[in-house]
């Protein structure tokens, strides 16, 4: 359906989008994943033929994108981050309107406008003006508009941004909706829990590459070599026992019984968190399959590598070392992680 | 019925939109209630020199249309810019560009519906305006042709007008800044050509200190300059309507060259001309401009 092919875009010195390549099949829902500045809006406006690329190429069912935007603009189907309104103009007239671009007849459009409304939960605002309704409402007007010519593709950038829940419920319906027509939909969006429920597929960008595409799941299993497992020990405040050294944890275990241990316990007390912290990372370090140890205020998050089998051996591991472990499980894994972890923590550019 | 005629659907939705708002209704009434105002001023003025004479002089009040029909064009230069400047920046704003843009319709069409739209707006103040010009015609002697002439002058500055006001709308991103642009512009080619006569005329004048040989055609060669004026051939028309002279009659008994004989005789058509092509020019920059698919970001 949508063949993106190196695809390069430059604003000056500015490159937004970097040797792009992704392809589409027809009845996908595609999510598009990615930090502000990504790329994702500019790619999205050059399939709609609102940009021009630099280089590269775009084809969608076969037609190229780039030469024959004219075309295109009949296939494709352009929902932006933003609804506009235009005071003083009902529902149904905002349908005509955007119907008689498309040449369509007033018929023609109250007809389809009709199946359109009804599919996006608005049949009973037909003739309310489009600036009363609410911004989930609105936003679910913009995709009906974008369905007025009965698209092949929709390009959805950032449909949900600023709805409140309900509105979000609402607008991931009417998109498994348009997904189970067999309609093929690229959708960008910062609230990833929902992308990964709705796409089939998904393509990370970051700083104008495409970082990784594919089906949720198998980009899910991809990087299920990098699951996020977190420990809370008991006493990591220092509260009931600090953590003792490297050199000193193997005896510390046989000294338990031992009359000195409580003075070295009262000694081992007075080190600082932070000399504890920094103890438990270097153990956790050592062990296999670790790649990554993370504080946070009452756990201890470590990225890992390994299977089930191995996750066990890390908790025996950890508990022979004389780490108090008080919790220990895996985290289940989902794309606002996975998009964390690629894209460095998601930071904005 | 297939191929019945298709309204630009922009200038469909404006009218829809325009009809709606009460901001037209309370301006054609600021409209009317000035030119009302200019009749009883010229009125007043009128009656107050009259008394001196003894008696009404109506023959006086055929100023009342050169000072309607100039009021009014001041009125639209003013009006114009406002109705347009927000045409294109106002759909940026509203992010609906963006998606007019994603459908067949071309950029030019979309700037080609905002004009019309803007059309529609003036005259219907054209319309609003009769029966306050109508008092120019019961009072002031002139004709109905008069009449139609300066609604296709107003029509024509309109789209003069508007074309820039457009343009500016397209270029700059607040529609109060592309007000100003276009009274701005609209100021400058006037001051332009005014300068441009200037520079043209003391130039023949320093020619004929130095070598004392320059005729009366060389001082008025410049005058041409005048046809990218877009007010001259309101001048022209006005000159035409109250005294039955024209910039022809003014220029050409001095003036024995054929060409310029034929530019003068022919001055509102050919300034006309003129200046909607430049009309065209910017819409069709206008239109470049919101396509400008490289340069958007």
């Amino acid at each position: 359906m949508l063949v993106i092919e190196n695809l390069t875009k430059r604003y000056g010195k500015f490159l937004a989008v970097d040797n792009l390549n992704l392809h589409i099949e027809k009845g996908e829902i595609f999510g598009f994943v990615g930090p502000n500045g990504a790329g994702k809006t500019t790619t999205m406006k050059i399939v709609c033929g609102l940009l021009d690329a630099t280089s590269g190429n775009v084809t969608i069912d076969g037609v190229d994108a780039l030469k024959n935007s004219d075309d295109i603009k009949r296939k494709v189907g352009y929902v932006p981050d933003f609804f506009g309104v235009y005071d003083n103009l009902k529902t149904m007239e905002y349908m005509e309107f955007f119907g008689s671009m498309y040449g369509m007849s007033k018929e023609d459009v109250d007809e389809i406008a009709d199946g359109l409304l009804e599919l996006v939960n608005l049949s009973d605002k037909k003739d309310v003006f489009v600036d009363t309704l609410s911004r989930g409402m609105k936003q679910r007007l913009c995709v009906a508009r974008a369905l007025i010519h009965n698209p092949d593709l929709l390009v959805l950038d950032e449909p949900n941004s600023g709805l409140d829940p309900r509105a979000r419920f609402e607008m991931k319906e009417v998109l498994k909706n348009l997904g189970a027509m067999g309609k093929t939909i690229i959708i960008s969006s910062h609230i990833l829990p929902e992308l990964s429920e709705m796409c089939t597929s998904i393509g990370i960008m970051d700083k104008g590459h495409l970082i990784t595409s594919g089906h949720v799941d198998e980009i899910m299993n991809e990087s299920g070599g990098n699951s996020k497992i977190h420990i809370r020990i008991a006493d990591m405040h220092g509260t009931e026992k600090s953590q003792p050294d490297k050199t000193e944890m193997t005896d510390s275990i046989d000294l338990e019984a031992d009359d000195n241990a409580a003075a070295k316990q009262e000694k081992l007390k007075e080190d600082t968190y932070s000399r504890d912290k920094d103890r438990i990372q270097t153990l956790l370090m050592e062990q296999p399959n670790v790649t990554k140890v993370k504080f946070t205020e009452d756990e201890i998050i470590v990225s890992f590598n390994g299977d089930e089998k191995a996750s066990a051996t890390l908790l025996k591991n950890i508990i022979g070392l004389g780490i108090n472990v008080s919790a220990f499980y895996k985290e289940k894994e989902d794309l606002e992680s996975l998009f964390l972890e690629i894209t460095d923590g998601g930071a904005d550019e | 019925m297939k191929n019945r005629f298709k309204i630009n659907p922009i200038l469909k939705k404006e009218m829809v939109v325009g009809s709606r708002s009460m901001k037209m209704s309370w301006a054609i009434m600021a409209v009317s209630g000035i030119l009302t105002s200019m009749v009883v001023f010229v009125l007043l003025i009128t009656g107050v020199t009259s008394s001196y004479g003894g008696g009404y002089n109506y023959q006086s009040l055929v100023v009342l249309f050169p000072v309607l029909g100039c009021t009014e064009c001041g009125l639209l230069s003013l009006m114009v810019p406002v109705i347009t400047s927000g045409s294109i920046s106002g759909e940026r704003e509203r992010q609906t560009l963006d998606i007019m843009l994603t459908t067949p319709i071309s950029p030019f069409s979309i700037v080609l519906g905002k004009l019309w739209s803007a059309m529609m707006i003036v005259m219907m103040y054209m319309i609003a305006s009769i029966p306050v010009m109508a008092i120019a015609f019961i009072l002031g002697g002139l004709s109905w042709w008069n009449l139609l002439g300066l609604f296709v002058m107003l029509l024509y500055l309109g789209i003069y007008v508007g074309s820039v006001g457009i343009f500016c709308s397209s270029i700059v991103k607040k529609s109060i800044a592309a007000t100003i642009l276009t009274i701005v512009i609209g100021i400058g080619i006037i001051i332009g050509t005014a300068l441009i006569y200037y520079i043209g005329y003391i130039s023949v004048n320093a020619y004929y200190m130095s070598t004392g040989n320059a005729s009366i055609n060389d001082y008025l060669g410049p005058i041409p300059v005048f046809l990218f004026n877009p007010y001259s051939p309101i001048f022209d028309f006005m000159v035409r309507a109250i005294s039955n002279s024209s910039i022809y009659d003014i220029v050409v008994s001095a003036n024995s060259g054929a060409l310029f004989s034929v530019i003068y005789r022919f001055w509102i058509p050919i300034s006309m001309g003129i200046n909607l092509l430049i009309s065209y020019g910017f819409l069709k920059m206008a239109a470049a401009r919101i396509n400008g698919k490289v340069k958007r970001r």
